[in-house]
């Protein structure tokens, strides 16, 4: 008769099956970020989706499950800077976000949330990443610099100097004079 | 302000302060109005934020379930798959129950102990979702196994036959897997990939492309009579 597995290997699979889960669970933390480092849908589509696959193609590699999101944002992190520095080779250029959003759907969101995303978008990479790490995702200075694989010194001083740049940009924008926006009629 | 105040009144904001630090910082918001307003703007700034990303485009729509499987597919999967792992694990326990297998042939042939000659345990996971997460996930479940058995010396051979939507991973052109099916084709000599002619064929009529199968895999005529043979064998199958 043959054995029953040994209770090792029912832990091994254990483990890496709650992993599995829980690394899907992140899928809308992870879009949210990727969203705000690209503004473009499908790059971050694109990002996540490759994220996860990496994560879960290695999840054996994880050590401490408490520092999964952490685990999780880095390779998200990497394979960013990788995708843009392959770009800027390529093209010579910065990658340019795409507006997907009809002018209806710019209309109906909050000017303020518009306002906000837009001043983002104006950072580079660099403290675009830092603030939403820090402010989007809640991750502590010290997390932070695993994630971007950086001193926490350069963590307080580059999120000290995008948050100054940001709020710079913020200004602009309210002082300059609202762009006129004329809604879409129905056919009647 | 200068620089360094400038990095304290961010650490401030951000919770990142000793206790005394924090103090300091306090003292120092009391009696200088300027800085209090700045570490108001700060927190009003981290508020904006969140705010302007709480639902971005393609979030609220589905759209990260449409390009990828949903999590209820991907629960139904794990649980597929646990089950098929359990059923196959007792199904050398005499005192299992038989319909914890995944049966392709009902009249039960396929139920004969996978170990019935030699000791060595027999696997065929069939493969039919292009699911890359189920994929993902059976490769990490059959490399654990392989290890396992191989630490603890015990024989085993696993196969794994890819037909229909499944045929993707095993594909050239669409598999993410390719260096993960090379590598632990180099490493494992008792795991087996294989693909199923009559999909690759149907492929090729249907979208008119011409579809390359990973070196590493063997080409069969039919990837469910295949699974039905190795039933008859003996062999323990596990649907994915």
């Amino acid at each position: 008769m043959q054995e029953r597995p040994s209770k090792s290997l029912f832990e091994k699979f254990g483990r890496n099956r709650r992993l599995r889960n829980e690394i899907c669970a992140q899928r809308e933390r992870l879009y949210r970020l990727a969203w705000s480092w690209c503004h473009n849908q499908h790059q971050a589509e694109d990002l996540v989706q490759e994220t996860m696959a990496r994560a879960l193609a290695k999840v054996d590699s994880l050590r401490e499950e408490a520092r999964l999101a952490i685990w999780l944002t880095r390779i998200m992190a990497n394979l960013f800077r990788d995708q843009f520095r392959k770009q800027k080779e390529e093209t010579g250029q910065d990658f340019e976000p795409v507006t997907e959003e009809t002018p209806e759907e710019v209309t109906d969101r909050s000017m303020l949330v518009q306002r906000t995303r837009d001043a983002i978008d104006t950072l580079n990479d660099d403290h675009r990443q830092i603030i939403t790490l820090v402010d989007l995702s809640g991750f502590s200075y010290a997390d932070t610099a695993q994630i971007l694989d950086v001193p926490v010194g350069t963590v307080m001083s580059r999120l000290s100097r995008a948050r100054k740049r940001l709020r710079e940009q913020l200004e602009k924008a309210h002082t300059a004079p609202s762009p006129v926006v004329v809604p879409l009629r129905k056919p009647s | 302000m200068s620089s360094s105040n400038d990095i304290d009144l961010n650490a401030y904001v951000d919770g990142e302060l000793t206790p005394e630090e924090r103090l300091e910082v306090l003292d120092a918001l009391q009696h200088d109005s300027e800085l209090a307003r700045e570490a108001c703007e700060l927190n009003n700034l981290k508020s904006q934020l969140q705010l302007a990303y709480a639902n971005p485009p393609g979030l609220s729509a589905g759209n990260i379930a449409r390009r990828g499987p949903s999590l209820l597919t991907i629960a139904a999967s794990i649980v597929m798959l646990a089950v098929g792992l359990l059923g196959g694990w007792l199904v050398g326990n005499e005192q299992a129950p038989k319909d914890r297998l995944v049966l392709l042939d009902p009249d039960g042939r396929g139920q004969a102990p996978a170990t019935a000659e030699s000791q060595e345990t027999r696997i065929v996971f069939h493969l039919t979702t292009p699911d890359q997460f189920t994929a993902a996930e059976l490769l990490d479940d059959v490399e654990q196994m392989l290890d396992t058995y191989k630490e603890e010396g015990k024989p085993l051979r696993v196969e794994i036959v890819s037909n229909g939507e499944g045929l993707d991973f095993l594909r050239e052109s669409m598999s993410m897997f390719k260096d993960r099916i090379h590598e632990m084709s180099q490493r494992y000599a008792n795991l087996t990939f294989v693909a199923c002619k009559n999909t690759i064929d149907r492929v090729e009529v249907q979208h008119g492309v011409d579809v390359k199968i990973v070196p590493d895999a063997e080409i069969i005529n039919s990837g469910v009579d295949y699974v039905v043979k190795r039933q008859q064998e003996g062999w323990i199958y596990i649907r994915v």
